[in-house]
C-alpha cells in the first residue's frame, strides 16, 4: 500500500518566498551562447560556421549517436564565434560554445517535418524521431534525452508526471503550470497515446495550490489523475516518487523503465507538446531568479543561451559580493561570477549575499544523517569509508544509490560537507574501474602480442624444418635419380665398349 | 612443575601438528602474490623499472629483488597501493627511474611517416595500425603512453600528447570538493 | 593518497549552501550541560556544595589537559575546546564520584579520561570508549577507598573545601550509599523487607536527572532509543530476579531510582561517539547495558555497575553496528 509519507527527507521552508510566481516573458537577448556539451552524450559537433546566418529553430550542432538530441539556434542572427567558453559546471572548465548575435527579427526555420498536430495518426517511431530532432531533453535537471527514455519505456503501464518541484526556492515549474495548464494536460494526452498506457498521474506538492486549481480546471480526462502529496524535500526524486505513488521500489542499479514506469518532469512534457503538436523545438525555458541579494524572486521565460547577466538585468540586484548557485541550494553547484549562459537544464539561478565560510568539525557519530536519508542509506558509514578512500567498503554500503540530495549535509551538527565526500568517492570509483579495465586491456594486448611473436617464431621454425626435410627429400630423390642415370650411363658405356670389342675382333 | 612442563609440551606438539597439517592441506597453488602485484602495476610494459615488462618486475618484487618504488607510470599512488598490499612502509617514488607524467598518448605525424613499421614492432600492446610502406597511426584508446616507440622512429614523427580533462571526463579530487 | 593531516579539522572549510536550523555540536553539548542542572541541584540540596568544587576542578583539568594535548598533536586549540565536549566529560565524572573525594581524585580521573579516553584516539569523534566512564573505572579500581566514601550529610562550602583539600578529615561524615548498604546487608543474610526502601536523597537525585533527560528528549538532542531501552533492560532484569525471589533481590523501582541509573540512561549511555549508530543497534545496546547494570550490581563485586556495563557494551558496538544495518532502498 503506497505510503505518501516516505522515511527520511526534510521539511524545509522556502528560503525565498514570494506572493506572485507569474511567468514573465522577457525580450529577445542580443546574443546567445549555446553550449555544445549537453549533460548526456558526447559533445555535439557544430554544423554551421562563423559568419553564417541562422534562423530560430535551425539545428546548429548534431551528435552521431541517435540516442542523443541535437542543439538548435534559439534566435535568428549571425554566428559570431565558435570557441571555448566557461561552462556552468562544478569543474569550472571551458568547453565548446556557439555564439549567435541576434538580428532582432526572430525568423523561424520551417520545422514542420515529421509528424505534426495530427499525432494520433502517426506511428510511435515517427513521434520519437520528432521529439529527437526537436532537441527535447529532461528539463528537471538531469537532461536525459526524452525520446530515448520514452523508447526504453515503450509499452509502459504507468506514466508519472513529476510536478512536485520539491527543491526549496525553485518555482519555475509552478509558474509554467499556472501559465500553460492546457499544454500540460494535452501533453500528458500525447504521452498516453504514444505509450498506450492506461493512466497517468500528475504528482504535485500541496504548497502549489494555484497550480493544482488550474490543472483541475482544465483536466477532464478520466485517465489523468492529479495527485497531491505532502510538501517535503526529496518527494520529487524519481525512485522515491514512484514508491510514494505506486508502492513499487525500483531495484538498486535499475531504472524506472525497467519496472514499466515512465516518469517525466512537467516542463519536459510541455516542451514535448510544443515539439509534437506545435512544431517548436526546444529553444526556451522558464528560469527562477531568486536569492537574498534579489529583492523579489521572479520566474522568467528566456531563450536558451541567454547570459546570466542579461537575466539579472530584469531583477533588483543588491550591490556587494555575491554567492552564485545554479540548480538549487541543496543539489546545485556553486559558481564563480555570472559569466555563464542558460542551458537546457538551468532551472534556477540564486544570488545570495556572500557569507562567511563555515568550518567543519569532527563527526560525533550522532546518526542524524542516518535518520534523514530518503534512500535509507547509512551516510555516516559512507563518510568514514570515503574519508579513508576505502571504495570497496563504500560500494558494499550502496554508495552508488546515493542521490546526492544533500539532506545529510544539511542536518550534520558538525557541518561536515557529506555530499561532497560521496561525490568524491563516486568519481574515484569511476576512475578506478576505468583504470582497471584499461590495465586489463593493456595486459591482454601485451600477452597476445607475446603469444603472437612466439607463434611467429614457432611457425617460422616449423616452416624451416619442413623446408629442410623437403630439400633433403629432394636431394635424396635427386641422388637416386643420379644413381639411376649413372647406372644407365655405365650400362651404355659398358655396352659401347662391348660393341667396340666385337667390332675389333 | 612436571605438570606444567608436560602440559605445555603436549600443547606445543598439538599446535605444531595442527599448523603442519594446515600448511599442507590449505596450501595455495601458484604464486598469488605475483598476480596481486601485477594487478596493481599499470601494464604499460615500458621498462622504466629496469625490468623487461610489468610481470618480471612483479616477480622481482615478490622475490624481494626489487624495491616497490621503481614504476613511474604507476605514480605515487601505485607505490602506496603496493605498500598496502605487502604490508610495508610506503616509499617515495624513485625519481631515478623517471618522473610520473600525466596520461599521454602517442600520435603519428602523418605527413612525415615513411611506413618503416619499426614502431609497430616496438609497441608492447600492438596499438599501431599500419603496414610496410603504408602510413601508420596510433589507436588512441589502446596506447598506454609507455614512450617505447619514440626512440625507434627514424624520422622522429611521433609526438606524445597529454590528455586534458574535459567536462565529460572531469574527476574532482577530494581537496577540490571539500576544501571549497 | 592525501596525508591524514590534510583531512583533519579545522582546515575543512565549506561554503554552506543553506544554514541548517538544527543544533550544531557546540549547542548540543551546551543543552546537555543545562539538562544536568536539576540533578546536580538535588545533590547540592542533600549533600552541600562539594559537588560544585569537584565540577570546577574537573573542568579546569579537562580544558588544560586537552589544550596541552592538542598542542602536542599539532592541532589548533580553539575550535576543539570551544565545542564543550571536554567540559561535559569532566562534569559527568564529577557528578558520578563521591563529592567529598580528595581533590586529586577528580584531577587524576579527568586526566585519565581526557588523555587515555579521548586524545590518544584522535580527539572527539574517534574514541571507542565513553571517556567519563573510562575515568570512573580507572578511579574505582585504583582508589577503591576514596571512591566508596560517600557523604551522608549536608556540608557547608567551607567545610566541603577543607575536606576536599585535605585540611580536615572526613571521619564521621561518610557512609555507604543505599546500594552499597543493600548489597552488604543482603550478603549478610538480611531480607529486603528488613533493609527498608529507597533513600530519599538517591530518589530525588535520580528524579532530577530523569526530568533533565526528558527535556533533552523533547529538544531532540538525544534520541529515544537508548534511554528507553536501557531503562527497559533494567526493569526486565530486576523484575526477573525479583519474581524469582523477592526476599533477596531488590525491586525494579529500587534499581531504577538508585545509584546512577537515570544519569546513565539519559547522559552517559547516550554519548553518541561511543554508542551504536543504527536505530536497531541502539535499542540492543541500551537494553544490554540495562541488563548488565542489574547483573553486575547483584552478582558483581562493586556496588554500582554503570561504568563497567557501559564500557563492556562499548566494545561490542562495531559488532552490533555491523549486524543491524538497515535495508537499503531498492535492494
Amino acid at each position: 500500500m503506497p505510503n505518501i509519507n516516505f522515511k527520511g527527507g526534510l521539511k524545509i521552508e522556502n528560503p525565498y518566498p514570494s506572493n506572485e510566481i507569474d511567468l514573465i516573458r522577457i525580450p529577445l537577448p542580443e546574443k546567445v551562447v549555446l553550449p555544445m556539451q549537453q549533460r548526456i552524450g558526447n559533445q555535439a559537433i557544430p554544423c554551421v560556421s562563423i559568419g553564417e546566418h541562422v534562423l530560430t529553430g535551425q539545428i546548429i550542432a548534431t551528435i552521431d549517436d541517435d540516442r542523443c538530441a541535437p542543439v538548435h539556434a534559439s534566435i535568428s542572427g549571425t554566428v559570431s564565434a565558435i570557441g571555448n567558453h566557461v561552462y556552468a559546471h562544478q569543474s569550472g572548465l571551458k568547453g565548446l560554445c556557439v555564439t549567435i548575435e541576434s538580428d532582432g527579427k526572430d525568423e523561424w526555420v520551417d520545422t514542420s517535418i515529421g509528424c505534426t498536430e495530427n499525432y494520433k495518426a502517426c506511428l510511435p517511431l515517427t513521434i520519437y524521431d520528432k521529439i529527437r530532432i526537436s532537441g527535447i531533453v529532461g528539463m528537471g535537471g538531469a537532461g536525459f534525452p526524452t525520446h530515448t527514455k520514452m523508447r526504453l519505456a515503450a509499452g509502459c503501464k504507468n506514466i508519472i508526471i513529476n510536478a512536485t518541484e520539491c527543491e526549496p526556492g525553485i518555482t519555475c515549474d509552478a509558474a509554467l503550470m499556472e501559465a500553460y495548464p492546457t499544454k500540460v494536460i494535452r501533453g500528458v494526452e500525447v504521452l498516453l497515446h504514444i505509450t498506450g498506457s492506461e493512466k497517468a498521474i500528475i504528482a504535485i506538492e500541496d504548497d502549489k495550490q494555484n497550480s493544482i486549481n488550474e490543472l483541475n480546471k482544465y483536466c477532464n480526462n478520466e485517465r489523468i489523475e492529479i495527485k497531491v502529496i505532502p510538501t517535503k524535500y526529496t518527494s520529487g526524486a524519481e525512485k522515491i516518487l514512484i514508491k510514494t505513488l505506486l508502492g513499487i521500489e525500483v531495484p538498486s542499479g535499475k531504472f524506472a523503465s525497467d519496472v514499466g514506469i515512465l516518469c517525466l518532469n512537467v516542463a519536459t512534457v510541455v516542451a514535448m507538446f510544443d515539439a509534437v503538436v506545435e512544431n517548436r523545438p526546444l529553444i526556451s525555458r522558464a528560469v527562477t531568479l531568486a536569492g537574498s541579494a534579489i529583492k523579489e524572486p521572479k520566474n522568467l521565460q528566456v531563450r536558451l543561451g541567454a547570459t546570466y547577466d542579461y537575466l539579472l538585468s530584469f531583477v533588483d540586484l543588491e550591490e556587494g559580493s555575491h554567492k552564485v548557485t545554479m540548480a538549487g541550494l541543496m543539489m546545485g553547484v556553486n559558481l564563480k561570477g555570472t559569466d555563464y549562459s542558460v542551458s537546457k537544464n538551468t532551472n534556477c539561478i540564486f544570488i545570495d549575499k556572500a557569507q562567511e565560510n563555515v568550518v567543519a568539525q569532527e563527526c560525533i557519530r550522532c546518526g542524524m544523517c542516518n535518520t534523514v536519508c530518503p534512500v535509507e542509506l547509512l551516510p555516516q558509514q559512507l563518510y568514514w569509508f570515503s574519508k579513508s578512500e576505502n571504495i570497496e567498503k563504500a560500494m558494499d554500503y550502496n554508495l552508488l544509490d546515493c542521490i546526492e540530495c544533500g539532506c545529510c549535509s544539511y542536518v550534520c551538527p558538525s557541518n561536515i560537507p557529506l555530499v561532497n565526500y560521496y561525490q568524491f568517492s563516486k568519481a574515484l570509483y569511476k576512475k578506478q574501474t576505468q583504470e582497471k579495465t584499461q590495465i586489463e586491456k593493456a595486459r591482454e594486448r601485451f600477452e597476445f602480442r607475446e603469444m603472437r611473436l612466439e607463434r611467429n617464431k614457432r611457425e617460422r621454425a616449423e616452416l624451416m624444418e619442413a623446408k629442410k626435410i623437403a630439400l633433403k627429400k629432394k636431394m635424396a630423390k635427386d641422388k637416386a635419380q643420379k644413381e639411376k642415370i649413372d647406372a644407365a650411363l655405365e650400362r651404355v658405356n659398358a655396352s659401347k665398349i662391348d660393341n667396340k670389342e666385337e667390332d675389333a675382333s | 612443575m612436571i605438570n606444567a612442563i608436560s602440559t605445555l609440551s603436549v600443547l606445543a606438539l598439538l599446535f605444531g601438528l595442527g599448523l603442519g597439517y594446515a600448511a599442507i592441506r590449505f596450501k595455495v597453488k601458484g604464486n598469488p602474490l605475483v598476480d596481486q602485484i601485477d594487478a596493481i602495476l599499470p601494464q604499460t610494459q615500458c621498462g622504466q623499472c629496469d625490468f623487461p615488462g610489468c610481470r618480471p618486475y612483479a616477480e622481482a618484487i615478490a622475490n624481494g629483488e626489487a624495491e616497490i618504488n621503481q614504476c613511474p607510470p604507476g605514480g605515487q599512488e601505485g607505490v602506496d597501493a603496493l605498500a598496502d598490499l605487502l604490508g610495508v612502509e610506503t616509499l617515495l617514488l624513485d625519481e631515478e627511474h623517471g618522473e610520473t607524467k600525466p596520461k599521454r598518448v602517442a600520435v603519428v605525424d602523418e605527413k612525415v611517416c615513411i611506413g618503416c613499421t619499426l614502431c609497430i614492432q616496438a609497441c608492447p600492446v600492438d596499438a599501431f595500425v599500419g603496414s610496410s610502406k603504408v602510413m601508420t597511426q596510433v589507436i588512441a584508446d589502446e596506447c598506454t603512453g609507455c614512450d617505447l616507440c619514440l626512440p625507434v622512429c627514424p624520422v622522429d614523427c611521433i609526438d606524445m600528447i597529454e590528455i586534458k580533462p574535459t567536462i565529460k571526463t572531469y574527476v574532482p579530487t577530494l581537496k577540490e570538493l571539500v576544501h571549497a | 593518497m592525501p596525508l591524514w593531516s590534510e583531512l583533519t579539522l579545522p582546515k575543512l572549510i565549506i561554503r554552506k549552501k543553506m544554514q541548517a536550523s538544527f543544533l550544531n555540536t557546540k549547542q548540543i553539548m551546551r543543552q546537555v550541560i543545562y539538562a544536568l542542572v536539576l540533578g546536580v541541584g538535588a545533590q547540592i540540596y542533600f549533600f552541600g556544595f562539594s559537588v560544585l568544587i569537584q565540577i570546577l576542578l574537573g573542568c579546569i583539568t579537562a580544558v588544560a589537559s586537552e589544550a596541552i594535548f592538542l598542542r602536542l598533536r599539532g592541532q589548533t586549540i580553539k575550535p576543539s575546546i570551544s565545542d564543550g565536549s571536554a567540559v561535559l566529560t569532566a562534569i559527568l565524572l564529577a557528578v558520578s564520584i563521591p563529592s567529598i573525594a580528595p581533590w586529586w581524585v577528580i584531577v587524576l580521573g579527568v586526566l585519565f579520561a581526557i588523555i587515555f579516553g579521548k586524545q590518544i584516539f584522535g580527539g572527539l569523534g574517534n574514541n571507542p570508549f565513553n571517556p567519563a566512564m573510562l575515568g570512573y573505572a580507572f578511579l574505582l579500581i585504583s582508589y577503591p577507598l576514596q571512591m566508596t566514601q560517600w557523604p551522608s550529610e549536608f556540608l557547608s562550602i567551607t567545610h566541603a573545601s577543607e575536606t576536599i583539600f585535605g585540611l580536615s578529615s572526613i571521619d564521621g561524615l561518610t557512609g555507604a550509599t543505599k546500594l552499597d548498604y543493600v548489597k552488604t546487608q543482603l550478603m549478610m543474610g538480611a531480607s529486603i523487607k528488613e533493609i527498608g526502601s529507597i533513600s530519599i536523597s538517591q530518589l530525588w537525585i535520580n528524579i532530577g536527572f530523569l526530568i533533565g533527560g526528558i527535556y533533552l528528549l523533547f529538544r531532540r538532542v538525544i534520541l529515544w532509543q537508548i534511554p528507553i531501552s536501557l531503562l527497559s533492560g533494567v526493569v526486565v532484569m530486576s523484575s526477573i530476579l525479583f519474581l524469582m525471589d523477592s526476599n533477596h533481590y531488590a525491586s525494579s523501582i529500587f534499581h531504577l531510582l538508585s545509584g546512577a541509573t537515570m544519569l546513565a540512561a539519559f547522559f552517559i549511555a547516550t554519548d553518541p561517539v561511543s554508542a551504536s549508530t543504527t536505530p536497531l543497534g541502539r535499542i540492543i545496546y541500551g537494553f544490554l547495558i540495562g541488563i548488565l547494570i542489574v547483573i553486575i550490581r547483584v552478582y558483581g563485586g562493586y556496588p554500582d555497575a554503570v561504568a563497567f556495563a557501559v564500557l563492556l557494551l562499548n566494545i561490542t558496538v562495531p559488532l552490533i553496528d555491523f549486524y543491524t544495518q538497515p535495508k537499503v532502498f531498492g535492494k
